[in-house]
């Protein structure tokens, strides 16, 4: 059914239209980055957040807006599946950008008593960028996600 | 105007998980940014916010110059008793502040 | 593998492509082409018209689901019987009479890039060999709790011009003396940057001359706006303890709303107004972001210089669904870039270079009848991003005499009288 009129795009099909479409010559938005390729400048501070392993992805649930017409306060929200028990709980959560003059935005510790991994914040983003956030755990293991947020120069603000 | 604002549930059933949100009014200075007069304004942000609940730490942050002006936190924990909530944050220039909030626990 | 691709995925799809762009051109001076522009507002009107100005061997259909259009500027206006809609409302007989644009009163629907054909709610299907887009914004339903199409009933949004304006109206006018007006503003980006404070303060002009103990809260996702230095300024001699801003550092961000209770709630308070004007977040109109022409941000990245979609060629954005920060999404940005995208378009239709655009816009706003406050700038496009003119840029001074803004008040006016002359005149 979907690929019924592969090349129709829609508000229902949208997406899969575009696949469709591919040889009507796309022009890319941006270079296209691996779902899971980290910043490469962010690897050695992950490493050093997690005690030198390299996280996993998944587990780590990080929400920020697509596009934020500004950076100067991007809401973001972490949030880690966990039990959150004694024996199985989340003790850290590491927030990166990819291109802000410090890359390291905050360090969250937590316990089983939180009973629910979750924080939210709001960030400064010096320009579109990736942001990722790492998960370190009770067992040493890390988990991790990332996301893109296109920041556009803010408009009809004096100065600007 | 408040140097903080701690929001909690009017009322929380024991063992309940419950969201806590604070919010400090805080310039969160990044040391990269310059007056009218073309001076540096010095880094002064808070680097490190607690939160107690009944004497037992709940809430850990350190900050970076990543975090937006007037910090803004939400975060989640486990109703054991009525009491009180206090939030404690230290700054660049050493200057700790707190707020507090009363928590009232039901059966 | 899942029927959608993630934004990730489409990344890499996108970039697994040889970076090539599309020729266009044909080499004729009369092109003898077939342009269909959607959407009737601003930008679609003014883009349709001036196809036909620069080539009349064009064949121009604009798409447009109503009959006539009402106009969002001025309706704040309107909103506290300042004005009549009446006075607001063009009708597309002068396109057509005029210009000879055809007029297709439906809605576009689906897009197909390939064969280059949109189809609209009628079922009838228009071939171009380019497209317009200027379909304007839409309300995001899943951003505030509790906030939806039927809420929009109880707590008007009054973003779009008509019934929401005169719900809002009937609701205004029922508030008793003393009563509690709500207007929360969004984050951005957001239609008409100064909008939410040119209408909170119009309301309490309207409560200070009919119901003086009344007063205004303007509950704000944001900490600072555009021309914040004069709204505030303004407030304080005008409307004292009358109208009161709480921005986003005072938790004044709206999350969730129960039209049923009638409480606003935002991250720290809550409140039971007389009346809720919730101007809820945004996004591009549906048929904008069909086809990932929005690449997943809600909005439409285009080339600066055309207007052009970055995603799909032959495709154009412009006015409020087009990434064209740093130009506001305001009626005369929509204006401007209507004419810059006419008049690209007919150079790439023609094979001939497109000349580098300049692009102004101006956002008056009104604090009260007779106050008018203004930013202005001009915009140049380099490596097909749009950018500030530096010096360019301003706002009306901070200290003025009255009689400058009486005198922008009426600038004001005549503006609009222009630009709805140039867009449906």
């Amino acid at each position: 059914m979907i690929y019924a009129r592969p090349n129709r795009l829609s508000r229902r099909r949208a997406l899969v239209g575009l696949l469709g479409c591919l040889g009507c010559l796309l022009v890319p938005l941006r270079k296209a980055r691996s779902a899971d390729a980290l910043p490469e400048k962010l690897a050695p501070l992950i490493r050093q957040a997690t005690g030198g392993v390299m996280p996993q992805v998944g587990r780590v649930t990080l929400t920020l807006p697509a596009l934020a017409e500004s950076g100067h306060s991007v809401r973001l929200r972490v949030r880690v599946e966990s039990p959150m028990t004694p024996q199985a709980h989340v003790r850290q959560i590491h927030v990166f950008s990819e291109k802000n003059p410090r890359p390291v935005i905050a360090r969250f510790s937590l316990g089983p008593r939180a009973g629910r991994a979750e924080v939210h914040t709001r960030i400064r983003l010096a320009g579109t960028q990736q942001v990722v956030a790492v998960a370190v755990m009770n067992d040493g293991t890390a988990w991790m996600a990332s996301a893109e947020v296109v920041v556009t120069a803010a408009a009809c603000v004096e100065g600007s | 105007m408040a140097k903080a604002r701690i929001k909690v549930p009017e009322v929380v059933k024991r063992g309940a998980v419950f969201e806590v949100r604070l919010l400090i009014r805080h310039p969160m200075e990044t040391g990269f940014r310059y007056n009218n007069v073309g001076q540096k304004i010095p880094k002064n942000i808070v680097h490190t916010v607690r939160c107690v609940y009944n004497g037992a730490e709940v809430f850990h942050a350190e900050l970076f110059p990543g975090i937006a002006a007037n910090p803004y936190f939400s975060f989640f924990t486990t109703a054991e008793a009525s009491g009180e909530l206090e939030c404690v944050w230290t700054d660049d220039t050493g200057v700790t502040m707190s707020e507090r909030v009363a928590l009232t626990v039901s059966e | 593998m899942p029927p959608y691709l993630t934004r990730r995925q489409f990344f890499s799809l996108a970039g697994s492509l040889p970076f090539v762009r599309p020729l266009t051109g044909r080499a004729r001076a009369n092109t003898q082409a077939r342009a269909v522009v959607v959407g009737g507002g601003f930008g679609g009107a003014t883009c349709a018209k001036y196809l036909r100005l620069a080539d009349p061997s064009l064949e121009v259909t604009l798409v447009t689901p109503q009959p006539q259009f009402i106009t969002c500027p001025f309706s704040n206006a309107a909103l506290v019987g300042l004005r009549s809609l009446a006075s607001l409302t063009y009708t597309y007989q002068r396109l057509r009479e005029g210009y000879g644009v055809q007029i297709a009163h439906a809605q576009a629907q689906e897009i197909d890039p390939t064969t280059r054909r949109l189809t609209l709610s009628d079922d009838t299907t228009l071939t171009y060999d380019k497209l317009v887009l200027s379909p304007g914004v839409e309300l995001r339903w899943d951003a505030i709790e509790g906030y939806d199409a039927e809420a929009s009933t109880v707590f008007p949004h009054a973003w779009q011009a008509g019934s929401q304006t005169l719900l809002l109206r009937r609701q205004l006018e029922a508030v008793q003396d003393g009563g509690l007006v709500v207007v929360s503003a969004p984050e951005t980006p957001y239609r008409c940057p100064p909008g939410p404070y040119e209408r909170a303060s119009l309301i309490a002009h309207y409560l200070r001359t009919h119901k003086p103990r009344s007063k205004v809260l303007l509950l704000d996702a944001k900490d600072s706006f555009t021309k914040d230095g004069l709204f505030l300024a303004a407030w304080e001699r005008l409307y004292p303890g009358l109208l009161e801003w709480v921005p986003g550092a005072q938790g004044g961000r709206v999350t969730q709303v129960d039209t049923r209770t009638g409480i606003v709630h935002t991250e720290f308070d809550e409140y039971k107004p007389a009346v809720a004007n919730i101007i809820a977040p945004q996004r591009a109109a549906a048929i904008a972001r069909a086809g990932g022409l929005d690449a997943g941000t809600g909005w439409c990245p285009v080339y600066g210089g055309t207007f052009e979609s970055r995603i799909h060629p032959n495709i154009h954005i412009i006015g409020d669904a087009a990434i064209a920060s740093p130009m506001p999404k305001s009626a005369f940005s929509a204006n401007t870039q209507a004419k810059v995208c006419a008049a690209a378009i007919v150079a790439l239709l023609r094979g001939e270079p497109v000349a580098p655009p300049a692009l102004m816009n101006t956002c008056y706003s009104l604090v009260a009848p007779d106050y008018g406050i203004s930013i202005s700038a001009v915009y140049a496009v380099e490596n097909d991003t749009i950018q500030v003119v530096p010096g360019s840029s301003g706002t009306s001074p901070l200290d003025a005499p009255g009689t400058t803004r009486t005198l922008e008040a009426a600038y004001a006016r005549s503006w609009y009288a222009n630009i709805t002359a140039d867009t449906f005149g």
